[in-house]
């Protein structure tokens, strides 16, 4: 089995140790005996192709890199959709959750979003910043990481990644954080999330392997002990 | 009368806090300031040569003592902040310990490292003379926000001060564009060769601070640093006032400051930096700097900068607070070929910044070169760190939250040199180990 992983824009958007989410894929897929392959999609490389992608990624950056990588992605929109709506799998964090929405309001102008997902984002005065704790219902656990956005998320009916225990969330008040729509998980949870939380990396790479191999029968079970561990750490030291 | 109470209770505090055994490098002048808002405004009338503040990410209590302790070498009293409180606080604690108990201060020269993010409340009381700005690095990003904002804050402390002589980093293209700001008059430093070899690592501010496209770069020393150009704006590295050139990485350090051969006794090329900025600055203010080199023999080094620790083997311990001084540290360690243990101590308080994912953007997988023997992880985020080692395939020999253990176990064994690297918090309580398990400085 093979996966191919595409990371847009990673010269662009690559703010806060993105580059550990790519890796925790990789590395989950090669530990299990299954060829991975990451290929970075830079501003030079031109129009996208995402006929024999598995995984997409889309980091987070600064908000004056974010507008030049919107531009870009713009023109890809068709491409994007499609691969969405055909059970591509997204993996999308902070400035890349926001590009996935209709559009992101800053106080002086607005940024266009892809119009993936039926969300808006608006900047709001304070960052929302700290480490947080999430329960979801689609896998067992809690999800751990660290947030920091200035923009609140309006999710509208979509499914949110999970409830917050601890921290901001999407738009600070709602009690939740992220969207998960198809097999696109979107989130605020910066950086090296996936390698605290293995069984949201699972649940991504399960995914993939579902859509590309009809008779894929599950993962191995890898040893996880550090991970659980260290998502046990954050869990216990914030949540109530 | 409220100002020479202010004096006494910091004074006060400060002597209250010795007996207890604290530091005191801020809390005296927080109480003293809230009795007396504006007693760093001393500064300005009773410094008489003029005041010299640095800041930047990386390099600013190691530039800002190298001033200090050059300048009191040619005979000048100096007033520095030393132990590195840059907050308003630190330097009103700085401002009334020097002071006599009738409130009056006497000084030649005043060095402050300032923190970036104070530079507009700082400068709402005190003009410098001259700035220097080492460089601006990712940083305490939860802190911040984004280095974007960090900029913006230092672009209005310096609109602040009328005819601000600036010392910026020629190499770093977020430094050199505060050189185009009004009312300023800019020099910059900057290493002109070469020296490294040519990496990617971590280039966070790659993109041209003007129109935001991407940099290129004639040749590169690290991070951002190195001969850079816009392709799309003209924004350039500009003409260098303070040039360094022949640079020999050996020990001791050789290299020439505008033709001037430096011999100088320390690890680390971007203390080449701190060197040229301090040059920098002094013939800026004013100061002839014929005799540099002699001038820095009397500096100490502040504790963690690379600072060794006599044991049965030598115990290095090097503070780092970010990927820049990270990858630094290791690039450093990795020029020393002895047989070594390496100990690394992630915390996470206030002043760390409560943000660990930095850990993903340095290249830690560079430390297991053969030279490496074994690899400890320790400190508040111990299994942070080692999630790192663990998706770089590499393995950690011992994780452990007491330092103590972590430095006892190293002595055991068959290596040449330990080193100890920390993030800021971790660093007075590694000292305090290092110290009662007997290693002499």
């Amino acid at each position: 089995m093979r996966i191919k992983i595409y990371h847009l824009y990673p010269d662009l958007l690559n703010l806060y140790g993105d580059r550990g989410n790519i890796e925790c894929m990789r590395k989950r897929l090669i530990w299990r005996g299954i060829d991975a392959e990451v290929i970075m999609h830079t501003c030079d490389d031109g129009k996208l192709d995402l006929s024999d992608a598995d995984i997409v990624f889309i980091g987070g950056g600064s908000d004056r890199e974010q507008k030049i990588v919107c531009d870009k992605l713009l023109e890809q929109r068709k491409e994007i959709k499609e691969y969405v709506e055909n059970n591509g799998t997204l993996v999308a964090v902070c400035g890349g959750y926001q590009l996935l929405g209709k559009y992101y309001k800053l106080h002086d102008e607005t940024i266009e979003g892809l119009d993936i997902l039926d969300i808006f984002t608006e900047q709001g005065k304070k960052r929302l910043i700290g480490n947080i704790v999430l329960e979801p219902d689609f896998i067992e656990g809690n999800i751990v990481g660290f947030e920091n956005h200035g923009g609140r998320t309006y999710i509208g009916n979509h499914k949110p990644l999970g409830k917050v225990v601890y921290g901001y969330g999407n738009d600070e008040k709602t009690g939740y954080e992220g969207v998960v729509y198809k097999n696109v998980v979107a989130t605020y949870l910066h950086g090296p999330l996936l390698p605290k939380n293995p069984k949201l990396c699972d649940y991504i790479l399960t995914n993939a392997l579902k859509r590309k191999y009809t008779d894929f029968k599950g993962l191995t079970p890898l040893g996880d002990e550090l991970e659980e561990i260290a998502n046990g750490y954050i869990v216990n030291r914030f949540k109530k | 009368m409220r100002k020479l109470l202010a004096v006494w209770l910091g004074k006060a505090l400060t002597i209250a806090g010795k007996l207890i055994g604290k530091k005191s490098s801020s809390s005296p002048g927080h109480y003293a300031l809230k009795l007396c808002p504006d007693l760093v405004k001393v500064l300005n009338t009773c410094v008489k040569k003029g005041i010299i503040v640095t800041c930047g990410t990386n390099g600013k209590t190691t530039t800002n003592n190298l001033m200090a302790s050059a300048l009191e070498a040619k005979g000048y009293k100096v007033i520095c902040n030393k132990l590195g409180a840059n907050m308003l606080s630190g330097i009103a604690t700085t401002v009334l310990q020097q002071m006599n108990i009738f409130g009056k201060l006497e000084a030649d020269y005043a060095c402050l490292e300032i923190d970036e993010a104070y530079t507009p409340i700082v400068f709402d009381y005190i003009k410098p003379k001259v700035m220097v700005i080492t460089n601006l690095f990712r940083d305490q990003l939860d802190r911040y926000g984004e280095i974007d904002i960090t900029s913006d804050i230092i672009k209005r402390a310096i609109a602040k001060v009328p005819n601000l002589k600036l010392v910026l980093n020629g190499d770093d293209p977020l430094c050199v564009q505060f050189g185009m700001e009004k009312n300023v008059t800019p020099y910059y430093y900057g290493i002109s060769e070469k020296v490294l070899p040519q990496t990617d690592d971590t280039k966070e501010g790659r993109f041209c601070p003007v129109c935001g496209e991407e940099q290129k770069y004639n040749y590169y020393h690290y991070s951002q640093l190195g001969d850079f150009y816009c392709p799309s704006c003209g924004f350039k590295r500009p003409d260098i006032d303070f040039n360094v050139t022949g640079v020999s990485l050996g020990s001791p350090m050789k290299f020439n400051i505008n033709g001037q051969r430096m011999e100088i006794n320390y690890k680390g090329f971007y203390n080449i930096y701190n060197l040229v900025a301090v040059y920098g600055a002094m013939n800026v203010i004013g100061e002839n700097t014929d005799d540099f080199a002699s001038l820095l023999t009397g500096y100490k080094p502040q504790i963690g900068r690379m600072q060794e620790y006599k044991f049965n083997k030598p115990v290095i311990l090097s503070l780092s607070k970010n990927p820049a001084g990270f990858n630094q540290a290791i690039a450093t360690v990795n020029t020393d070929k002895r047989k070594k243990d390496v100990i690394i101590a992630i915390n996470d308080k206030a002043n760390d910044g409560r943000d660990v994912s930095w850990l993903w953007d340095v290249d830690f997988d560079k430390i297991a070169d053969e030279n490496l023997n074994t690899l400890t992880t320790t400190g508040i985020r111990v299994y942070d760190i080692s999630l790192r080692f663990k998706y770089a395939d590499i393995n950690v020999d011992r994780m452990t939250h007491d330092m103590a253990e972590a430095v006892t176990e190293c002595l055991k064994t068959g290596s040449e040199v330990v080193y100890v690297l920390v993030n800021y918090t971790a660093l007075y309580s590694t000292e305090a180990v290092l110290k009662k398990l007997g290693g002499e400085v």
